[in-house]
């Protein structure tokens, strides 16, 4: 047995609250959702009643992952587990885990299908912006923002580790201050329209697996560099 | 052969020098005592070597490599520390069951043992525990992972005496058995005295004793009877410590040979422990009259 997948299961010795969690969360998310819209009993609009409730297993994703570096990372460093190594064990699990949990939605989304929308035409993960005709594609439409989240929760988890929470507020303050300085040029340059036409020209599969691809990569690439120098 | 080597070793956190110019040697296969007040370096010492953190200069060497990133060392070490982090979501057994996926030589019998001798309860979370029970978590594992190189730095906070001898005992029985290196840091000193085999003192940052303990333990004598007799006696050695009472005079001094005796006066031997704080007060004492000397001292 590898060295990284001895890791890999170190991080999945309490696998429940890795791989249980997100998709427990979903599901009383699910439930809670169908018990309220069942309550208002109200005609559904003619594109069914759309709810944001598949957001919740992408936040969720986002915080394991960022307890991954702040919570397991230290015991595994005390333990002799070099970064290299755990860093590697944790793009294996956020890999089998989007891919798993991409598969999981769009068998979901089948299900959705199947009973008209959980018998109440709710529209939970056929949102019409994701969908696309093809099953393989579906599921990276589904896949590759939990990469997106989870390496964005990782990098978190290594600034917090190496620079604290002054780290976390800088660079929040610092990415709120990028996108209010880019609105601003944004709005003075009277860009909005191109920017809307921008993105209303692109297809669900550059927004939801292109993009997001991209943005993993580079968040990865980010979080390993600091990751290298991180102390217990 | 040596498991450790380091030479002018160099920690600085800004102007702060955790490490100053640090030469060890720890030999294979023995038990080292690491000693020193809080804040001495011991700690920023044993993450240096465990790759844990980076030195500021200077070489380490741990079997042979640098340990920083390097997977062959770093698996033949294993390091419990007093601080130890745990995910907030593991039970113990999820930490037993970590550390035997890590370390090849891991004794599940042993550790089958320890948990039952330390009532360590398995299912509970790591950190519903006490601060005693949690120190048993690290010594358990730092002791059946049976790591070539295995350092604890103070494993026994909280323990009790009874738990602290069952650690005592079990780190001898199963060295006996296994012989691998071991880096023992406390301040407990008198409780380790009978197992460590070789003392690093170490202060501020420097190395003040690099000694098998064996040779250390008849270094130093403290000699007691009227001033006058002793202050002659004492000409020529190293006064470690002195008390005056009265007309009599007890002094601690080191390079008296054993066996050495003269009229009127009276020799005991000195403690591990007495020794380690007499040096420890030396030094700074010489460190207080440089400074004086120099007109600009640091503050002992």
């Amino acid at each position: 047995m590898s060295r990284v997948w001895r890791v890999v299961r170190i991080q999945l010795v309490n696998a429940p609250a890795v791989l249980g969690l997100p998709v427990l969360v979903l599901l009383l998310v699910l439930a809670a959702n169908i018990a309220l819209f069942a309550a208002i009993g109200d005609a559904a609009p003619p594109d069914g009643n759309i709810t944001g409730a598949v957001i919740s297993i992408y936040g969720v994703m986002l915080a394991v992952h960022l307890q991954t570096m702040t919570q397991v990372f230290p015991f595994a460093l005390g333990l002799s587990v070099t970064r290299r190594t755990f860093f590697e064990a944790t793009s294996v699990v956020v890999a089998a885990q989007a891919l798993g949990y991409g598969v999981l939605l769009y068998l979901l989304s089948l299900l959705e299908r199947g009973t008209d929308g959980w018998w109440l035409r709710l529209k939970v993960f056929q949102i019409p912006f994701l969908d696309v005709s093809n099953p393989l594609l579906q599921i990276l439409v589904y896949t590759v923002p939990f990469l997106f989240v989870s390496f964005l929760g990782v990098f978190l988890g290594v600034v917090f580790k190496r620079w604290g929470q002054l780290g976390v507020w800088v660079l929040a303050i610092g990415a709120g201050g990028a996108l209010s300085l880019a609105a601003i040029l944004i709005t003075w340059q009277r860009w909005w329209p191109a920017v809307g036409e921008f993105f209303a020209g692109q297809s669900a599969l550059a927004l939801f697996v292109g993009y997001p691809f991209v943005l993993a990569a580079l968040l990865a690439g980010a979080g390993y560099l600091t990751l290298r120098r991180a102390t217990a | 052969m040596n498991a450790v080597r380091t030479r002018g070793l160099t920690k600085r956190y800004g102007d702060f020098a955790a490490l100053d110019g640090v030469g060890i040697e720890l030999a294979a296969n023995r038990i080292h005592g690491l000693l020193g007040r809080n804040g001495a370096g011991k700690t920023t010492l044993m993450q240096i070597l465990t790759g844990q953190q980076l030195e500021t200069s200077g070489q380490v060497e741990v079997f042979g490599g640098h340990p920083y990133e390097n997977e062959a060392v770093l698996r033949r070490i294993c390091f419990i520390k007093e601080s130890q982090h745990y995910p907030e979501s593991f039970s113990v057994r999820h930490a037993f069951a970590a550390a035997r996926l890590l370390y090849p030589d891991w004794d599940q019998h042993l550790a089958d043992q320890l948990i039952e001798e330390f009532a360590l309860p398995l299912k509970r979370r790591i950190k519903k525990l006490s601060r005693g029970q949690l120190s048993a978590v690290g010594v358990t594992i730092g002791l059946a992972a049976r790591a070539p190189l295995t350092l604890f730095d103070e494993p026994y906070l909280g323990l009790d005496a009874v738990a602290r001898h069952t650690f005592y005992d079990r780190l001898l029985a199963d060295y006996a058995e296994h012989p691998r290196t071991i880096v023992l840091s406390t301040h407990l000193i008198d409780e380790v005295s009978d197992l460590i085999e070789h003392v690093v003192l170490i202060d501020k940052g420097r190395i003040l004793l690099d000694e098998e303990a064996e040779l250390l333990r008849s270094r130093a004598v403290t000699v007691t009877g009227p001033a006058q007799a002793v202050e002659e006696f004492a000409r020529g050695h190293v006064v470690l410590h002195r008390e005056q009472l009265a007309g009599f005079l007890r002094v601690t001094l080191e390079g008296v040979r054993p066996g050495q005796s003269a009229d009127g006066l009276e020799f005991a031997p000195v403690s591990l422990q007495e020794l380690v704080v007499r040096s420890t007060q030396h030094a700074a004492g010489e460190r207080a009259l440089a400074g004086a000397a120099n007109g600009n001292g640091e503050r002992a």
